[in-house]
């Protein structure tokens, strides 16, 4: 059986129908479907939400006063919690239905040779990603996917941002590391 | 309802998000450098297709669709995607894709999510003295294509949809090195 090489299991549908293509119509109509449903599909509000459910029970005089989470809601209120929670069980049946091992810790840039580094840069992109998709006010797939997807002009110039550092953030982790070793 | 459908929603996105191996930070930098467009053509196929269908629909059945158009205030969209692509180039993940990779037992997806709730605090907090004043500057409210040029919405997610296919068509999936 030959190597598929956009991932996934190799089976002979996908060889000659590659995963991209055929995971990429079948989300196309998921997000249609989503629309139809109850709205976009979003992801990244969930997280100031959860914050705000925390507040709430930590410091609710601070919670109640604070702007933001006036404006982004409480966190059972809103469809897009549950398709975070779906999100969850999707990737374990994902990786378990098709009886593979994700690696706990994947090292991605030469530079991390060691877990730690590897947790630091997840740690500090993840603060970057939610950072500033709650600037721009969305995510991957609130503004890309889905705004996009309804033609909304702020889904390409956050895609246009989100793409110009990152191919160049990218680019520079790995070369700067070839720099340095030869 | 809304809880049901957007549940299954999300198995269904964090299924598909697995199997193309979005979830991998590893496949995502690799996509960002270039090297596999994978990703990148996984993501422009799914709004080609999903453009062509709700634009469609909205000729037959307008009334039952829910549409959510973000505004554009292009200073902070375009400042807060240029933050968010230095994150997902150090990082290797999106705020969806950490949770599909927690689901499949990725450790360092565990640490992206926890980065990003640290990250949501220290938003909320700022958000009021730094963030509220960005998001009013050159503010040009909730634009689509079809408000800019003045077309039919279905005409432009047409021609948007047919020239997505187009550039996925010509691009390879495995790019090869020049050297």
């Amino acid at each position: 059986m030959s190597y598929a090489p956009s991932g996934g299991a190799a089976t002979a549908r996908q060889t000659r129908f590659p995963a991209w293509a055929f995971y990429g119509v079948l989300f196309g109509i998921l997000g249609a479907l989503s629309i139809l449903a109850w709205g976009p599909i979003g992801v990244s509000g969930t997280y100031p939400r959860f914050i705000g459910e925390i507040l709430e029970l930590v410091a609710p005089s601070y919670a109640g006063s604070n702007e933001y989470l006036q404006k982004v809601g409480h966190l059972f209120a809103k469809g897009e919690t549950f398709v975070v929670i779906g999100l969850l069980v999707g990737g374990f049946l994902g990786a378990r239905l098709n009886r593979e091992k994700a690696p706990a810790c994947e090292m991605i840039h030469p530079s991390e040779k060691t877990p730690a580094r590897r947790y630091r840069d997840a740690f500090i992109g993840g603060f970057l990603i939610v950072f500033g998709a709650r600037i721009a006010g969305g995510c991957t797939s609130g503004h890309i996917i889905s705004g996009i997807t309804q033609l909304s002009v702020s889904g390409f110039i956050f895609a246009a941002g989100v793409f110009a550092t990152g191919i160049f953030t990218a680019k520079t982790l790995k070369g700067r590391h070839q720099a340095t070793r030869a | 309802m809304t809880p049901i459908y957007a549940t299954l929603v999300g198995i269904a996105m964090g299924f598909f998000i697995q199997r193309v191996r979005a979830s991998s930070p590893g496949m995502i930098v690799r996509n960002l450098r270039l090297e596999n467009l994978s990703v990148i053509k996984f993501m422009a196929l799914t709004m080609a297709v999903g453009m062509i269908l709700v634009y469609t629909l909205s000729l037959f059945v307008p009334s039952l669709l829910h549409w959510d158009i973000k505004p554009t205030y292009v200073l902070g969209v375009l400042l807060g995607g240029l933050v968010f692509g230095v994150g997902f180039g150090v990082g290797g993940y999106c705020p969806g894709t950490s949770v599909v990779g927690m689901g499949e037992g990725r450790k360092d997806a565990m640490v992206a999510i926890l980065g990003g709730i640290v990250g949501a605090f220290v938003f909320t907090v700022v958000y009021s003295v730094l963030i509220a004043p960005l998001v009013k500057v050159m503010d040009f409210g909730k634009i689509t294509l079809a408000d800019v040029t003045h077309q039919s919405p279905f005409v432009v997610a047409l021609i948007v949809g047919a020239l997505f296919l187009v550039v996925i068509k010509l691009l390879p999936t495995e790019v090869q090195k020049a050297q």
